[in-house]
């Protein structure tokens, strides 16, 4: 379906970029993201997402908000105790009129993943399981120096084959806020087909660096089987 | 295919940039190479922008002209469009 006029007034300048256009923005706004994790990267990533026009955002984070959620300009002092999914959901929202966001429920069918885990285990078993159900998903790690950013489309060597031990340290929200918006622009340009090759990669930004490096699969690692082949059911 | 007859009509009089040019954009990727967009707008930035915008992306201005019959300060611009370009990518 045509962009309609309030689409096309909202996102002007964002269809003028290079790559993005009609087609791309309806890309986006077909797409079902399921944002997982409660790291400190969600909340910039949802900002960024919910703005660009992806049209529905499933939030999948059944924690309360606490304290020390590191999120003050998404989720306030009237969030604390809600779950967070239902919180990152009204801020997607607030971000964004167009945008459907809601809780991620048993049965919806994401078109993609958005990975925020709070460590590199639990992102790495969120990341298996899109893996294994053949949709396309980045990954967001924030440590103590920044952090990094892993995109995994389809049949690409897998997150855990991508990973490579960071420098660690307490994830601060500086690293949050460069990880999660620099993950929302990779799956941005995973969605509409905008990023050059290689589009499996990851970027590490250490101290506001970034370095860039395409992904390679390892030896003996599962990802090499029949779900990359596409062959899996 | 005749480069004389538009295939497409698009009034942008209402709109104000950049959401003129971008419209222009859109209806001139949904017609073919050598067909024309003919695009009514208002008097100044408009007329100024879009025609030029449209040569910026390949297109060609193959008419520019006031248009009172369609009300007061109006313009008409003819575009035929170009060869697509080369799909442009993010780094
Ligand atoms: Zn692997």
């Amino acid at each position: 379906m045509a962009l309609t006029d309030a689409e096309v007034a909202r996102y002007a300048r964002q269809l003028l970029l290079p790559g993005m256009g009609e087609a791309a923005q309806e890309a986006l706004r077909d797409a079902r993201i399921r944002v997982t994790g409660g790291g400190l990267s969600v909340a910039p990533a949802t900002y960024y997402l919910a703005a660009a026009g992806v049209g529905t955002l499933w939030f999948d984070d059944p924690d309360e908000v606490k304290p020390e959620a590191g999120a003050g300009f998404a989720l306030g002092p009237d969030d604390l105790g809600r779950p967070r999914g239902a919180a990152l959901a009204g801020f997607a929202r607030w971000a964004s009129g167009l945008v459907t966001a809601d809780l991620f429920r048993p049965g919806s069918r994401p078109t993609a993943l958005l990975v925020c885990g709070s460590s590199p285990d639990v992102s790495r078993a969120i990341a298996d399981e899109a893996r294994l159900l053949q949709l396309p998903h980045v990954v967001a790690d924030v440590d103590g120096q920044g952090g990094a950013v892993t995109s995994v489309p389809v049949g690409s060597p897998c997150y855990s084959c991508a990973t490579r031990p960071g420098l660690g340290g307490a994830p601060t929200a500086d690293g949050g806020a460069t990880v999660g918006s620099l993950a929302a622009l990779e799956l941005i340009l995973l969605l509409t087909g905008a990023s050059q090759e290689p589009r499996a990669r990851r970027i590490e930004v250490f101290r506001g660096t970034p370095l860039v490096r395409a992904t390679a699969r390892q030896p003996g690692c599962a990802c090499a089987g029949p779900v990359a082949a596409g062959l899996a059911p | 295919m005749s480069a004389r007859v538009p295939s497409a009509r698009l009034d942008i009089r209402a709109h104000t940039c950049p959401v003129t040019w971008v419209k222009a954009r859109i209806a001139l990727s949904r017609i073919a190479e050598g067909e024309v967009l003919e695009v009514l707008l208002r008097d100044g930035e408009p007329r100024e922008n879009v025609p030029r915008s449209a040569e910026e992306d390949g297109h060609r201005v193959i008419r520019l002209e006031p248009a009172p019959e369609e009300g007061e300060g109006t313009w008409r611009v003819w575009l035929a469009r170009g060869a697509p370009v080369e799909e442009r990518t993010w780094p």
